[in-house]
């Protein structure tokens, strides 16, 4: 069992009010499973992968990585921990001002000692830099490598954060929309591609997609969410349009507003 | 889509190659040129590291710092203080009120697009009075830049040689320096409104007059508001140092109380002005971002608290006689008192001081003579600026909290020793960096030349030292201000703090750091040019040495001097900042 979610609640302290971003989630995901996750923006899914990933601890309830709770980890152990977890956000996050390259080098940080990160600045290791190469060719951006990130289209600096996590060559993929950028041919590849690489690997694959299709085409296990709660979770062939329709209904507009947007949480409490 | 693994090595060797020469091209030259200017200066400043590791170093050091405390709190030394305190306040404001009063009429007639471009001089045949009106816009725009060159602290040395010791000499000096800062400031906000209703007042027939009250000045004054509260600012910091050239104020009574080794009484001064540089900064923030300045609109300002109340409120008669009471208060204090101003001889002796200093004294032997002096503050200004990098870089990374504190909402068992351990550094380097910022660069020289002796090494540690505190805490703040989604990213796959730094913060940081140090730089060259009026060696030696000595066609030659090597910094400053940008 790769992760366990006890009854996972988040709130996000906010002024004037706190505001629930996920509400008493229980779930469980297998080491090797592909598994996507439905709902409309702001239903809670980019808290469910910050919960999962380790940058965000909850409310209450716990989280399970790999048997062990995320809040009780040592400053190690958590680095430990966010090493084999890769995740491919919504808005990329790539550093814009370093090359394609760069970037992608940037997914080996967790396993490089300090020594080698400070010399890594200068002179990247051969060994890293050939499997950077490796990752730019396999998501099709090998002759953008000299490229600064914030050159790149939209659909570019998607690929180039798959390629990271490929550098990264984690146990586990998040991916939160990632294919929110991208026509629907190289949606298509990035999803096949992503779920490719984890049947390989036998790693677990947990992905946020607005594309239905997507999800029942690729995925063997479906995760509706709606304003922060489970809603289902079933087989692609017990996801019907009734289901969907209450996933992704109109005149609910899920608990989080605009505003509410917990990465501007986050950099308030950083001051 | 993988191609085979023969044309990826091809591939590799390539990119090796190609950021090889690249790395060769672009660092080889300014690199080397960068080391032999550094070594170069580091001859002409005198640094002699080995001093700093003497015993009488640390003996001298420690018995300054041990002579600091207790400080003296004594009722008859704190009133003494006090008096200091609010005369350096009143020749601050007073400072700032003629220097926007000056600058006023001379950045209208510095505003380029007023006279001489843009749509109002598109009309007709540049003719005689076109020609005429041009150069008058030049000849202001130089006039000011020339009183902003020269350095506050040379005016008030001057003022003192003119109308005597005492603030006045020190409100004047603060006020001709401003008005070349706020003038030239101002012309530039003058400049830079939009055209489009400028046209408009045009086409119905406006005269310059009317375009100017009607177009510019409401689009220019939520600018105009915001950069003379920054100036006030400046104006404190300026108004604290004037005493070390007898223009009175806190700053004569930190070098009288240095003078006579009473280093408890230093220590009370220091802690006055730091608290008041503190408070002046967070007054003239809160005013700022009240101002409404961002918005740009007049109307925003105007209905904005507290500035809309010192517009509005002045409306109202009470208040009016309030503010008139204040200023004149403060007027006075600063040294506008009519015994002294009209006393018989005051405008002679300042008309006859002028008078003296021309022509410059322009023969060789002199000329010559001073080239060592010269080479000397720019050695000054570049070690001084080194070292203050190299320290505000080691602070800078510990007074981040992005990369110190340990968020409140991150995962894993941090032990609250671990987190007391990270806030007790975090508070500790901000403490130091504002230290080190808030005590004057000539004070610090004071300060190092008990430990290293007079010379230009005092000058050169001094100007580290402030330096340090400046950048420490700009860097800080400005890896703070990083977009923060790709350092998440980053510690979520598993990077440490250190990394962080390299991968994710520098990269992004880069361009505004290094036009920071370019700036600063900038700025610690027109400051090593007065640390030898305390004898921080440099031009200030020399020009300290002719005002004592009454050779004021030196002085003038020295002024123009210390003109021509600001132009020169200033082109080299905006060359180096396009370079790296």
């Amino acid at each position: 069992m790769i992760y366990s979610l006890k009854s996972v609640t988040k709130f996000f302290r906010q002024s004037p009010e706190r505001v629930q971003a996920l509400n008493d989630i229980t779930l469980q995901v297998q080491q090797g499973e592909l598994l996507a996750v439905l709902g409309q923006s702001g239903a809670g899914k980019t808290t469910l992968f910050r919960l999962l990933n380790g940058t965000i601890r909850p409310t209450s309830g716990s989280v399970l990585f790999d048997g062990s709770d995320t809040a009780s980890l040592s400053g190690r152990e958590l680095r430990a921990m966010r090493r084999r977890v890769g995740t491919i956000y919504q808005q990329h996050n790539l550093v814009p001002s370093l090359t394609a390259l760069e970037n992608t080098l940037c997914g080996a940080l967790g396993r490089m000692s300090l020594l080698a990160t400070l010399s890594s600045v200068l002179q990247p290791a051969k060994s890293d830099v050939e499997r950077a190469m490796h990752a730019l060719e396999s998501v099709g951006l090998a002759d953008k490598r000299a490229a600064r990130a914030d050159e790149l289209s939209g659909g570019q600096q998607q690929r180039l954060a798959a390629a990271r996590v490929l550098m990264q060559s984690p146990d586990v993929i998040l991916a939160d929309e990632p294919t929110a950028s991208l026509d629907p041919e190289l949606a298509e590849n990035l999803t096949s591609l992503l779920a490719a690489l984890a049947r390989e690997g036998h790693r677990t694959l947990i992905m946020a997609l607005h594309k239905v299709d997507l999800a029942l085409r690729h995925f063997p296990r479906v995760v509706g969410i709606r304003a922060g709660s489970l809603s289902f979770d079933v087989p692609p062939s017990e996801v019907h349009n009734d289901l969907l329709g209450g996933l992704y209904a109109q005149h609910d507009k899920g608990p989080r507003s605009r505003d509410g947007d917990p990465f501007q949480y986050q950099l308030r409490c950083a001051r | 889509m993988a191609t085979p693994s023969s044309t990826s090595s091809v591939a590799l060797d390539r990119v090796a190659a190609i950021q090889h020469s690249r790395l060769k091209a672009r660092w080889i030259l300014p690199a080397s040129a960068g080391l032999l200017l550094l070594v170069l200066s580091w001859r002409f400043a005198e640094v002699r590291p080995d001093v700093l590791f003497r015993a009488a170093t640390a003996r001298a050091t420690i018995s300054f710092l041990a002579g600091l405390f207790p400080p003296d709190v004594s009722v008859n030394f704190l009133d003494t203080v006090w008096r200091a305190l609010i005369q350096t306040v009143a020749i601050a404001i007073t400072g700032t009120i003629l220097s926007i009063v000056f600058a006023l009429p001379l950045s209208v007639l510095a505003t380029a697009t007023l006279w001489r471009r843009g749509v109002l001089a598109a009309e007709g045949v540049p003719g005689f009075v076109f020609r005429l009106r041009s150069v008058g816009t030049r000849l202001a725009r130089a006039l000011l830049g020339f009183l902003r060159a020269v350095p506050d602290l040379v005016w008030a040395l001057l003022f003192v040689a003119a109308v005597g010791l005492g603030p006045l000499a020190g409100t004047l000096a603060l006020a001709v320096a401003y008005t070349g800062v706020l003038g030239r400031v101002y012309a530039d906000v003058f400049d830079h409104v939009d055209p489009q209703p400028l046209e408009a007042l045009q086409s119905t027939g406006a005269t310059r007059i009317q375009i100017f009250l009607r177009g510019v000045w409401p689009q220019a004054l939520p600018h105009l508001i915001a950069y003379s509260l920054y100036s006030f600012e400046c104006c404190v910091r300026a108004a604290a140092v004037l005493g070390f050239v007898g223009a009175g104020g806190i700053g004569y009574e930190i070098s009288i109380s240095m003078r006579l080794f009473e280093y408890g009484q230093v220590l009370t001064l220091l802690l006055v002005l730091i608290a008041l540089l503190t408070a002046t900064d967070a007054i003239s923030r809160y005013l700022r971002s009240r101002s409404g300045v961002n918005a740009g609109r007049v109307t925003e300002i105007t209905r904005n608290r507290p500035v809309g109340i010192l517009i509005h409120g002045y409306r109202r008669i009470g208040s009016r006689l309030l503010v008139a009471v204040l200023v004149a208060t403060c007027f006075a204090l600063a040294g506008f008192i009519p015994r002294t101003l009209f006393s018989a001889g005051i405008v002679g002796r300042f008309a006859g001081f002028a008078l003296r200093m021309l022509p410059p004294d322009l023969s060789w032997s002199f000329v010559a003579s001073f080239g060592t002096a010269l080479l000397q503050t720019i050695a000054i200004s570049v070690i001084g600026t080194f070292v203050g990098v190299g320290l505000a870089t080691v602070l800078a990374v510990p007074a981040t909290s992005t990369l110190i504190l340990v968020h409140t909402d991150s995962p894993g068992n941090h032990r609250s020793a671990s987190r007391i351990l990270r806030w007790c550094l975090f508070w500790t380097t901000r403490l130091m960096l504002n230290v080190l910022r808030s005590i004057p660069e000539v004070v610090w020289v004071l300060i190092c030349i008990l430990a290293v002796g007079v010379g230009p090494f005092a000058g050169t540690i001094a100007l580290g030292l402030h330096t340090a505190g400046v950048l420490g805490k700009l860097y800080a703040e400005t890896m703070e201000e990083v977009p923060m989604r790709p350092v998440e990213a980053l510690r979520s796959l598993g990077a440490r703090p250190l990394q962080l730094l390299l991968w994710a913060i520098w990269p992004q940081a880069r361009p505004l750091l290094t036009s920071y140090t370019v700036l600063r730089w900038e700025m610690n060259l027109r400051a090593s040019t007065i640390l030898g009026l305390v004898g921080g060696g440099g031009l200030g030696q020399a020009i300290y040495n002719n005002v004592q000595l009454g050779f004021y066609p030196r002085l003038s030659t020295l002024i123009v001097l210390i003109y021509a090597l600001v132009l020169a910094s200033d082109w080299i400053g905006e060359r180096l900042r396009l370079s790296v940008a």
